[in-house]
């Protein structure tokens, strides 16, 4: 069966077809995932190439070497490159959104100049650092600090889990910088240098997954760096974090439409070949069910990564919708890479099949990059606080999408009656009830799903249509239980002394 | 209801309970944010635990554009107003 299940959203700009038709090109021919997971490497060869094909500068700006091209053709391709090997995907769009956004959208045209022709050439790899020991999602925690001596930063501090840590020339990091930019803690998104007197970069870590992707520590001692190595602005650190790691997710996001396309891809054909019980296992109802149900889910899962994308002018509505794409697309990966090694019966657990690989190298998404119990909760807070300005979508529909669209529209309708449910319960103090929020942020997600997937659906065919409403139905059944009543907390109280008593049951 | 220096000054304390900075030090035109190191999920508890505290019924809505120290005083005396208004 081909692999085309679903037709790719439409290319965007004139530039991207052809770089995906090299792009596939050397992968077919340069890149081995098996191998590259065995010896936890990329061969230099492989992102030598890349960078010969330009991938390292796709979305990098024109005037500084790159080709200037939007989020949603960068996203296109680290999608395209996560059906190869997800490390290399990971490599690339690291460098293209948490490693080299913050220069181009607040660095000095000085620090531009200086980096950004060697960034989008690949001649120097792109790393940044924000996680600490004691700092993971919480920023006010960092103790990577910065004090100014003369016209120079002093900074010391630690680093941790530093994907492309191994590989990188250039890093950015989150630093603590009291005082700068007259914010009393405020923190700065500062530039290092590897070589930069001080900064020693530690062991490669053992991982479960994305073996081939470099992961390090990093560590600051005494690091003396000029104070123009600031990022934009010194003190605003925390706003410039939100937007690189809206950049960073929303490309992360691609690589799980890619991991789980590739996914699927597998068992669509595996499923066609293999017989069993004097039939192709794809001929029996719970087989097609669980692959027809993730072919819907991918369908929504692209159609959220372009629909992000696309809002890379409007950096508040790009924000919050990457959230949502991050979380739906990593939770979305798990799933589909699941069914697909589940469907390849034993073989499916052996190695050499590829899709034990697809599976540890999905794991890590749900939890790097902002794990999705925060970023649901971060959800549930910003719809409490301030609801998203929705428009329906039954008006806009084209005549075939009209039901679709109508669904999609109730299911929206559905979040709105369970935010008010709890504005009216709790009023100010759900913004302490973060598990309520965190309901709420999965329902918001859901429907942020749906709604992609049916504007996607308006524009293709009929295929395109089945899936779409396949989806709204997966979307509908999820907000309805996520609004229903949770568990009952006391009991949860009570588990947690018996497990804290250390008690035996 | 509270004298006005008092409502300062629980406040005050009630904010340096949640970040690494004495009450001394927290001014009215501190930022929550960029100040006194909150995120935005801590800033928000604080607008909960607030209403909570002083028994107010804000909406969830009401604390969208409180930035900086005096505006969450602000916030607490207008409700506390509106509770004295109608009761």
């Amino acid at each position: 069966m081909s692999l085309a299940l679903v037709e790719p959203p439409r290319a965007e700009s004139d530039l991207l077809s052809p770089l995906l038709d090299g792009l596939e090109r050397f992968c077919r021919a340069e890149i081995r995932a098996l191998e590259i997971d065995r010896q936890a490497w990329i061969p230099n060869g492989v992102l030598e190439g890349l960078a010969e094909l330009g991938l390292f500068g796709v979305p990098l700006p024109a005037e500084h070497g790159g080709a200037g091209l939007p989020l949603t053709d960068a996203c296109r391709l680290i999608a395209a490159l996560a059906r190869h090997d997800r490390s290399v995907a990971t490599t690339v769009g690291l460098h293209l959104g948490l490693g080299t956004r913050g220069l181009v959208a607040y660095g000095s045209e000085e620090l531009k100049s200086r980096y950004l022709p060697r960034l989008a050439a690949g001649k120097a790899i792109a790393a940044f650092a924000t996680t600490e020991p004691g700092a993971g999602s919480d920023l006010s925690a960092l103790a990577t600090t910065a004090f100014a001596e003369g016209a120079a930063l002093k900074v010391n501090g630690q680093k941790i889990y530093v994907t492309n840590g191994g590989l990188a020339q250039v890093f950015t990091l989150t630093v603590s910088t009291p005082g700068l930019g007259g914010a009393q803690r405020g923190t700065s998104l500062v530039l290092f240098e590897r070589g930069d007197h001080g900064l020693t970069v530690g062991p490669e870590e053992k991982k479960l997954g994305l073996k081939g992707s470099s992961t390090t520590s990093l560590h600051l001692d005494e690091v003396r760096v000029p104070a123009e190595r600031v990022v934009g602005e010194a003190g605003r650190g925390s706003e410039q974090l939100h937007h690189v790691l809206a950049w960073g997710r929303t490309l992360m996001s691609a690589g799980c439409c890619g991991t789980a396309r590739l996914a699927l891809d597998r068992a669509v054909e595996h499923t066609a070949t293999r017989r069993q019980f004097g039939k192709p296992l794809n001929a029996q109802q719970v087989v097609q069910e669980q692959l027809a149900l993730a072919a819907a889910r991918l369908f929504a899962m692209e159609a959220l990564v372009q629909d992000t994308a696309s809002l890379e002018q409007q950096l508040p509505a790009l924000l919050a919708r990457s959230l949502s794409a991050k979380v739906f697309s990593s939770v979305g990966a798990g799933r589909v890479t699941d069914v697909a090694l589940q469907l390849h019966g034993g073989s499916g657990f052996i190695e050499e099949t590829g899709l034990a690989l697809l599976t540890r190298d999905a794991r890590i998404t749900r939890i790097f990059e902002g794990a999705n119990d925060v970023l649901l909760t971060q959800i549930g807070a910003q719809e409490s606080v301030a609801p998203t300005a929705r428009t329906p979508l039954r008006p806009a529909a084209p005549p075939p999408a009209a039901a679709l669209a109508t669904r999609a529209d109730l299911v929206a309708d559905q979040v709105k009656q369970f935010r008010s449910a709890l504005d009216e319960r709790y009023r100010v103090g759900v913004l302490r009830e973060k598990r309520l929020l965190h309901r709420l942020g999965a329902a918001v997600m859901w429907r942020e799903a749906l709604d992609a997937a049916v504007r996607r659906a308006f524009t293709s065919s009929s295929r395109g249509l089945t899936l779409a409403a396949l989806f709204a139905d997966q979307a509908r059944r999820e907000v309805e239980a996520l609004a229903a009543e949770p568990a009952d907390f006391s009991l949860v109280t009570q588990a947690m002394r018996t497990l804290e008593s250390g008690d035996t049951w | 209801m509270d004298a006005p220096v008092d409502l300062d000054q629980r406040i005050v304390k009630m904010i340096s309970q949640l970040v690494p900075v004495k009450p001394e030090n927290i001014g009215r035109q501190d930022r929550l944010r960029e100040d006194l190191g909150m995120d935005s999920v801590a800033s928000m508890e604080l607008l909960s635990m607030l209403a909570e505290e002083l028994d107010l019924d804000v909406g969830v809505e009401d604390v969208a554009d409180v930035r900086t120290v005096g505006e969450t005083i602000d916030l607490a005396r207008r409700f506390l107003g509106r509770k004295a208004a109608t009761a």
